[in-house]
């Protein structure tokens, strides 16, 4: 029994010792600009050939390649972030019916010898696009009601099931 | 059952008289605002059937019942849902050629198509509140009807 609780207390340390590990990662709750938020990275690229190109709006081959071999759409355009030294943005097309074609999608960032690939997290799309695309100030109910219209169409169902079960099980003595 | 088996408090039914009109109201509020400020069909429904449930708890459940009859309940329980599918419906008739279910843009309310996105937005937010309130308020008078109901059964029978 002593053996037991021994192993357990150990173990529980462990599990706390690798919990602050790994929330040592974790940034900041509200910090807006932590990566997990605003990008998610995809890898690393040589940077020898491929700075000049980029500072040229010109798209190095290597970065095109390894996107195709990943399975990712194809930068079109290439930007320099305005202000900031060795700080692009790629844009992709898309198939939209309405809005423009392009998007901004991949973020890419000079870091020594390497240029970092980054996918930009659909937060920011969110953020930047919304107010733009549906004319509601409200970013909770255009995210409701309208990217997620088919979401809430379920959740509406599911409350009117919940009722419609209810009705069945204790309502007896009327019709419905 | 007679109104004078249930005890009756003068503070209780005056503030809930005065009080149920402006939960309502709010509740409108609370839909009508989903779009340009804070708040939703869900939650405006749910406050919308409080009014209903403070309204029983108050007075008593038969009144209640005749403020709100069961055929309006049941009606209005899919009434929202109709509203929300059919402004997907709207949507897939106005775009005939590609079709956009739940595409607000597309339905012609004005010229712009952000602005018609708002005011699909804001439909299907009154829709949202329409189902959840007669649902909500379904719930309640279904699991208090019970209740009395079984103790009228058993004082009938001791009888």
């Amino acid at each position: 029994m002593k053996n037991i609780k021994v192993t357990a207390l150990a173990l529980i340390t462990l599990l706390c010792a690798l919990f602050v590990y790994v929330a040592e990662d974790i940034p900041v709750f509200g910090d807006p600009n932590a990566a997990p938020i605003k990008y998610v990275e995809l890898f690393s690229i040589d940077a020898d050939q491929g700075d000049g190109r980029l500072d040229q709006n010109l798209i190095p081959q290597q970065l095109t390649k390894r996107l195709l071999e990943r399975g990712f759409p194809p930068p079109t355009r290439v930007e320099k972030i305005p202000g900031i030294q060795g700080e692009w943005n790629a844009f992709i097309t898309k198939e939209e019916p309405h809005y423009a074609k392009e998007e901004k999608y991949y973020f890419i960032k000079r870091e020594g010898n390497h240029l970092k690939v980054y996918r930009y997290a659909f937060v920011v799309r969110w953020i930047e696009k919304g107010l733009q695309e549906t004319a509601v100030p409200n970013m909770v109910t255009y995210g409701l009601a309208d990217y997620r219209g088919y979401d809430t169409l379920g959740e509406t169902t599911v409350i009117f099931t919940a009722g419609v079960s209810v009705i069945l099980l204790l309502r007896r003595r009327s019709r419905l | 059952m007679k109104e004078s088996e249930k005890e009756r408090d003068v503070i209780i039914e005056t503030v809930s008289r005065v009080m149920v009109p402006f939960i309502q109201l709010f509740a409108l509020y609370v839909i009508i605002h989903g779009t340009g400020g804070p708040g939703g069909g869900f939650q405006g429904g749910v406050v919308f059937a409080s009014a209903f449930i403070l309204y029983v708890i108050a007075f008593d459940l038969s009144g209640g019942r005749g403020r709100f009859p069961e055929s309006a309940n049941t009606l209005l329980s899919s009434f929202g849902l109709y509203i929300y599918a059919g402004i997907g419906l709207l949507s897939i008739i106005f775009t005939s050629g590609a079709i956009q279910y739940l595409n607000y843009g597309f339905i012609p309310f004005t010229s712009h198509f952000e602005e018609n996105r708002a005011l699909g937005m804001d439909f299907v937010e009154m829709g949202i509140g329409i189902t959840v309130m007669a649902i909500i308020a379904s719930i309640f008078f279904d699991l208090a009807h019970k209740e009395e109901k079984d103790g009228e059964r058993g004082k009938e029978e001791s009888r």
